[in-house]
């Protein structure tokens, strides 16, 4: 090792930052060499008043006012953070809310919609069972079991559910009044019957009850 | 698991949403080292005081400012902070008040040998040798610093620093026969004092 080799290593002797080998270098050349011995001197003299400036700030760290002022910040950074949360929660409730709203009266909207159909489709049924009745003189069937009304002669085709239903106790004669043709025979017999009237007052259709005709028949 | 034994990274992200305990452990694994490097290399308890609070302000105002692909928490805390003490440096090149803080126990001497005479000389040196740190060029004396002060290795130096292991050696080699010269100087002062 010279000189300049020590002055670049040798005064990491002791620091562990040079290899044993090394060390042993720079051992032998401060041996032989008085400038680097006493440069080593030197360092060494300096490294112990380093060391003494070290101590005196090993320990040292922020006060704890540092600490406290830094999580005054933190808590006035989450403000905001908190009211953005807040905000936003309350956006998505509004939204689902207003989403199952939404999907409550659509449902309900469809929901209408099916049922005139199903009437239609009753009130049609009869409508073409009067017609034969009418065209043929056979006897008009209001099926009980599917509640149908026996549309009225010039009635419009309304669903049950749009209209109200009355019951009435009335003469057999009485049909006739309504359009409808009457057996003369029975004619005085006091029938239950149904009576559909739509929104505006007008009957529509009549249906018969199964105690007063066992056969639910119109005769 | 416990907050304190969470990665830096998670307590990070944590503290971002407003977690306190996050950021204190956070906090806590961190301030001393950080505090030590801007008191050694700024010589003011105030500056380094200063300059730890402004760190980590700017982690709590910008916490996306670090980025995991770069390094650990510590290493960009420790590049924000040195940022801070080299602008600190130019600002202010020296701060020559000794704060009374630094001495304030800290020692690994048994009590009974701190004599007033100890203590004095022990005070005066240690004044001595910070003025002759200061009086350092700030890249010779961060590699002072980091390499005599902090005792780390030539690669945890260079690594700190930003520059390579070669710098560092040709640094810390500068920065030694600068302070042997001024520590010289220091200690013949009151000897020729003494002698005049």
């Amino acid at each position: 090792m010279n000189c300049e080799e020590f002055e670049l290593i040798g005064l990491d002797s002791g620091t562990g930052r040079i290899t044993a080998a090394e060390e042993a270098a720079a051992a032998e050349h401060a041996g032989a060499c008085a400038k680097c011995a006493a440069l080593a001197e030197s360092w060494d003299l300096a490294r112990a008043e380093l060391s003494f400036f070290g101590d005196a700030t090993r320990t040292a760290e922020a006060p704890a006012r540092v600490q406290m002022r830094l999580l005054q910040e933190l808590r006035a950074q989450k403000r905001p953070h908190e009211l953005i949360r807040r905000t936003g929660m309350i956006a998505a409730w509004g939204l689902a809310a207003a989403a199952a709203i939404v999907a409550v009266i659509s449902w309900q909207k469809w929901n209408s919609g099916r049922h005139p159909i199903q009437a239609n489709k009753n009130i049609s049924a009869v409508s073409s069972a009067a017609q034969e009745n009418q065209n043929g003189g056979a006897v008009i069937v209001a099926d009980e079991d599917t509640g149908a009304f026996t549309p009225l002669p010039g009635a419009f085709p309304v669903a049950a559910d749009d209209g109200s239903i009355y019951q009435v106790r009335m003469q057999r004669a009485s049909l006739s009044a309504l359009g409808l043709p009457v057996n003369e025979e029975g004619a005085s017999d006091w029938i239950n019957v149904d009576l559909l009237v739509a929104d505006d007052g007008t009957p529509q259709g009549v249906r018969l009850h199964e105690d007063v005709t066992p056969s639910g028949t119109i005769q | 698991m416990k907050v304190s034994d969470e990665r830096d990274d998670v307590l990070l992200r944590r503290a971002a949403k407003g977690d306190e305990n996050a950021f204190t452990v956070l906090y806590h694994r961190h301030q001393a080292s950080l505090f030590r490097y801007a008191l050694r290399m700024t010589g003011s308890a105030w500056a380094a005081e200063e300059i730890v609070q402004d760190v980590f302000m700017t982690l709590i105002r910008q916490p996306k400012k670090y980025d995991a692909d770069k390094g650990e928490v510590g290493a960009f805390l420790f590049g924000v902070t040195r940022n801070r003490v080299m602008k600190h440096l130019e600002r202010l090149p020296r701060e020559l008040p000794l704060d009374p803080q630094l001495d304030s126990g800290v020692t690994n001497e048994p009590v009974d040998m701190l004599t007033p005479a100890f203590w004095a000389e022990r005070r005066e040196r240690v004044e001595q040798v910070r003025d002759a740190v200061l009086s350092l060029p700030a890249e010779f004396r961060e590699a002072v610093v980091l390499c005599e002060l902090e005792e780390l290795s030539y690669e945890e130096a260079a690594q700190k620093s930003g520059c390579p292991i070669g710098t560092i050696r040709s640094r810390l080699h500068r920065g030694r026969a600068l302070l042997m010269a001024r520590l010289e100087l220091l200690r013949d002062v009151p000897r020729r004092a003494s002698a005049g």
